[in-house]
């Protein structure tokens, strides 16, 4: 009885083991691939396509990549801009989730149900009233004007996620407060955000994933090269007179590293930060 | 306490303002300097070459995205701002197929710049659009007799002539002479020999390099540009007098039927996708025997295999008969315009003006060696011009090219500049076409008259 | 007095809301209502003026035979992404929480293709499937598994299948992250008293871990749907629609029409319509997670 037992979790394990193996190698391939195409030399990525390892180790591509086409200063804005995209929603999307929670809650469950809909607003649909739009207010090829269309699809999906958060906060707690004499903004900076930390840190990482991976908008949006984001860059690298693979691989090399060293990271608060919030 | 309080809550709120500021500085646009007083207009006087006072900002975006030719331009801007420290001019960059997006988008939302290359296609759009100026007073400036005369005649309407030409090119035939020696074959004069040679090679190298690659994707003009080489040499155009597409004529369907049976047989499977890059790409790394393009090739093959250059070479375009006119050309006469929302048309007119000087404009040309040819007659005796060693090395090119720039005109031009011709290479309605046949194995006739109706249909709502 | 204390009270809790409806109102609802108004107009992208022209456009989209086949390729593209999404990830959760060893490590590694920007993502499949010099392919080959180059991104037979799995590949990890994470979430004294009571594994999968999980997971494929539905980016960077329109989703179509045609009141027609049909299929899910909550635990 106990033996059997033992050789089906036994059984099972490798099962187990053998589909996470294979799940793995599937996941990490491209980026494997990635940084070894981007090492390579210009011939051997054509003459040997299926020769995993460099036979000669040549950094040229990363240098034409820093060098000619000044990544870094692509990489700075995409980070200005999902950065400060973060940060103005988090805390409108934070006001606004507190608010519709604490005095608004008849409201509460229809609002989370419109934002929602906000949500399946085709980013296609908006495109060309976002470019007039932008464009009247004198914000087109600013980087401004992107953190502005990118609080639409960024500030619906944070009060969603936030307003759960919200609702785990005690009342009696505020109301102390309150008896202290402090002020709603008070409540809300002293007592209440420090309990809904977790939450807000995940809320915020996924806003700046979503704005740091977000393209139609920039591509439309920006024009002069050193406003735009890595993205963007990427894609003209496509449209070049003479199509580099290895550039374009060195390229996503130093677009895809950081973001999975980020993901890596922080990969307990997203999951857990989500978890609690959307079951609540 | 509570003073404390408000104060932590200042701070917190100056941090974001602080925030906000820093993504608005550094994205701010000096746009500032349209107030200031154009102060003159100058070149528009005839003959006076005296230098006016410029000043103000302009932006200005080409398509020449990498290399020698945007550092060239630069430079010349450079060197005009240092001329007239009143001015600036912002270069911004866009690959020919973001371009159109660009443009299109920037129309709506007021966004367009002062001054651009364009692609011959797009002229007419924007004419239509009202978009660009008339700039016959700064042709007539640079002196209009200098300028070769189709390339003009394709950017007037209504008498007024709308973009100035910067150089031209056209499609010529490519080659391999060593894959030619290995196999015996002479280099093909109609298209039954080009397709018996391009089988020959393909089959022979057996993957390795393809007899002759067939681009089709819908991202770009490719098949169009392939069909048709077909139908001109065949004397019919793709757009008849009128105004309609043609892609029914018996010259249009010999030539769909061609190019897919060349495709099935000698061009790689994925070239169904290819745009202009990806097709070129493949010539670059030696990888297809015969292609069509300019001479921009020359210096695609030196950046990817310098070993093949001497291997390499173009002649003129196939035809139907043994012994027929050579007529399967498109030329292409890339120009600039100066769009109507520009505060400072004047400093534009100036700076292109400018470009034309012989210590500008030879070095711009000469930027892709053979592959930007002259759109002023004089050039060609220029003494540095002709002593550039790749115009020398590939001098049987250029007599090719500047031949065949002659016969030449954009796809669907052939009865002057209109907005069909731009929407016939843009929409992808002909590759569309293409990939259709091939994928789902349509009829060639009902295909064809599919694509037609379908593209009479654009051209009808084009003018709504 | 007392009154007035009442009304800036009331300001204060409005203004904590008004931020969020401003953005609500001014980014979403205006360009919403100019959709909706121009898709009953003949406006053309670069052009100032315009006419109405009722409701021709609508007339002319389902009369369009590229619009329906984009639509059922939509379809396609939604269900079979989500269903494979779903069940890749919740598999590799369920795997993940039942070894012992190199948890954390398994778990990293899967977590990599989320990280992807969708450029990176086109590109880095694009190269490593290339018809011509694709590793995959040509590996392919000399393994024997085929006998000449596969295509995956031109033949009939592959293109949709690619991006699909391309899809699946990118989103397997949200799903297997937060089914991860509610998992956790489940008290393991409910599994012991199970299993004291004789359960089978089977069984103590239907009756704890699913009931506990299956909010999430509902609320996440809420957002998929959409969001796969809705993406743009993916499809347009990595093969544009084609070949032969044969991975054409409604966006794309949206796209060609608005910006390729220039026909902006066309294309804001099919975006209305596609918003109408999303709204739909939310109304039917918003009945099924109102059941999930009063059958869920606590």
């Amino acid at each position: 009885m106990n033996k059997s037992k033992l050789n089906r979790s036994l059984l099972t394990d490798s099962i187990s083991y053998l589909y996470l193996t294979i799940l793995a190698v599937i996941a990490a391939f491209p980026l494997l691939w990635i940084i070894l195409s981007a090492v390579k030399e210009k011939g051997e990525m054509i003459t040997n396509p299926t020769a995993l390892f460099p036979k000669k180790l040549t950094l040229d591509n990363f240098r034409v990549v820093i060098e000619q086409l000044h990544f870094g200063s692509n990489m700075l804005n995409s980070v200005i801009v999902a950065g400060c995209t973060t940060i103005v929603s988090v805390i409108i999307a934070a006001l606004g989730a507190y608010g519709v929670v604490r005095f608004f809650p008849r409201f509460g469950k229809v609002m989370t149900r419109v934002l929602i809909t906000t949500y399946m607003f085709p980013p296609i649909l908006l495109a060309v009233p976002y470019s007039i739009l932008v464009g009247k207010a004198g914000l087109v090829n600013s980087r401004i004007g992107l953190v502005i269309t990118y609080l639409s699809f960024s500030v619906p999906y944070a009060i969603w996620l936030l307003v759960g958060f919200f609702k785990t906060v005690p009342l009696e707690m505020e109301e102390a407060a309150y008896v202290d004499g402090a002020n709603r903004l008070q409540v809300f900076i002293q007592i209440v955000m420090p309990i809904v930390t977790p939450g807000v840190i995940a809320v915020a990482i996924y806003t700046f994933i979503n704005a740091w991976n977000e393209f139609l908008y920039s591509l439309i949006l920006i024009n002069s090269s050193n406003k735009m984001t890595v993205g963007i860059i990427l894609k003209s690298l496509e449209g070049q007179e003479v199509m580099d693979w290895g550039v374009m691989m060195a390229a996503s090399a130093m677009v895809v590293i950081p973001s999975v060293i980020f993901f890596m990271l922080i990969q307990k608060k997203i999951a857990g930060g989500l978890a609690a919030g959307s079951i609540k | 306490m509570k003073a404390k309080k408000i104060l932590s809550l200042v701070l917190s709120l100056l941090m974001l303002l602080s925030v906000f500021t820093a993504c608005g500085t550094q994205a701010g646009e000096p746009n500032d300097t349209a107030t200031a007083p154009a102060s003159s207009a100058p070149a528009q006087s005839e003959g006076s070459s005296e230098p006016a006072k410029l000043s103000g900002d302009i932006i200005f975006w080409h398509s020449f995205t990498q290399g020698p030719r945007m550092e060239t331009l630069q430079s010349a801007a450079d060197a005009f701002m240092k001329q007239n420290p009143g001015v600036k001019i912002t270069i911004e960059t866009f690959s020919w197929s973001d371009f159109y997006t660009k443009w299109t988008t920037g129309l709506a939302s007021g966004n367009v710049p002062d001054m651009s290359t364009a692609q011959p296609g797009h002229v007419s759009e924007m004419i239509n659009a009202e978009a660009i100026l008339p700039l016959d007073d700064l042709i007539n400036s640079i002196g209009r007799e200098r300028f070769y005369e189709a390339p003009l005649t394709e950017m007037t309407a209504d008498g007024s002539t709308y973009a100035v030409p910067l150089y031209s090119h056209a499609q010529v035939m490519w080659y391999r002479k060593d894959l030619l020696q290995k196999y015996n074959l002479q280099v093909p004069t109609t298209w039954d020999e080009l397709y018996e040679a391009a089988s020959i090679i393909n089959k022979g190298e057996g993957g390795a390099v393809f007899g002759c690659s067939v681009p089709m994707g819908t991202n770009d003009m490719m098949a169009t540009r392939y069909l048709n080489f077909y139908v001109r040499s065949a004397g019919e155009t793709l757009i008849t007098k009128d105004g309609k597409a043609n892609l029914t004529s018996q010259a249009a369907i010999d030539g769909i039927n061609y190019w897919v049976k060349m495709y099935k047989n000698n061009s790689p499977s994925d070239s169904i996708n290819y745009n202009v890059l990806d097709q070129a790409t493949l010539y670059y790394q030696g990888k297809n025997a015969f292609d069509f393009n300019s001479a921009f090739h020359i210096s695609g093959v030196e950046a990817n295999r310098p070993d093949l250059m001497d291997y390499i070479d173009c002649a003129p375009m196939p035809t139907i008969k043994k012994g027929d006119a050579q007529t399967g050309y498109e030329t292409s006469n890339i120009p600039m315009v100066i769009w109507k929302n520009s505060k400072h048309p004047e400093i534009s007119k100036a700076f292109i003006e400018y470009l034309y000087q012989p210590e500008n404009y030879v070095p711009f040309l000469l930027s892709v060696p053979v592959g930007m040819l002259p759109a002023i007659k004089e050039v060609v005796n220029d003494a540095t011009f002709n002593s550039n060693a790749t115009v020398q090395k590939f001098n049987n090119a250029l007599n090719v090219i500047s031949n065949a720039v002659g016969y030449g005109t954009a796809i669907g031009m052939e009865y002057g500049p209109r907005v069909e011709a731009g929407l016939i290479t843009s929409q992808g309605v002909i590759e569309s076409m293409f990939q259709d046949i091939i994928l789902n194995g349509t009829d060639v006739q009902k295909a064809a008259k599919a694509a037609e109706d379908r593209l009479n249909e654009l051209f009808e709502a084009a003018k709504e | 007095m007392n009154k007035h204390k009442k009304l800036l009270s009331k300001i204060t809790a409005f203004s904590f809301v008004l931020p969020a409806i401003l953005v609500v109102g001014l980014l979403l609802l205006y360009p919403v209502a100019s959709s909706i108004f121009y898709s009953f107009t003949s406006k053309n992208l670069i052009k100032t003026t315009y006419k109405f022209v009722g409701l021709k456009n609508y007339i002319k989209v389902l009369s369009d035979s590229t619009f329906i086949s984009s639509f059922l390729t939509s379809l396609k593209w939604t269900i079979f992404s989500l269903i494979g999404q779903v069940v890749v990830g919740f598999t590799a959760a369920l795997a993940l929480e039942h070894i012992r060893r190199g948890k954390g490590f398994y778990r990293t590694i899967l977590i990599i293709p989320w990280a992807f920007p969708s450029i990176v993502i086109a590109m880095s499949w694009k190269w490593i499937l290339n018809g011509v010099y694709g590793f995959v392919p040509i590996a392919l080959v000399k393994l024997g598994i085929f006998s000449e180059i596969p295509q995956f991104f031109t033949t009939k037979e592959f293109v949709f299948a690619t991006l699909l799995f391309i899809n699946i590949w990118f989103g397997a990890p949200l799903i297997m992250v937060n089914v991860l994470s509610a998992l956790q979430t489940i008290p393991k004294d409910q599994y012991e008293a199970a299993r004291i009571d004789g359960a089978t594994s089977l069984q103590q999968f239907r009756y704890i871990t699913l009931p506990h999980i299956s909010v999430v997971v509902g609320l996440l494929v809420v957002l998929r749907t959409i969001w796969v539905f809705n993406n743009f980016d993916l499809i347009y960077l990595i093969t544009g629609g084609g070949p032969a329109n044969l991975t054409q989703t409604v966006p794309i179509y949206a796209y060609n029409v608005g910006w390729g045609q220039k026909q902006l009141g066309v294309a804001s027609a099919v975006t209305v319509l596609l918003l109408v049909f999303l709204l739909v299929i939310c109304a039917i899910y918003f009945r099924i997670l109102n059941k999930l909550e009063k059958e869920g635990p606590q």
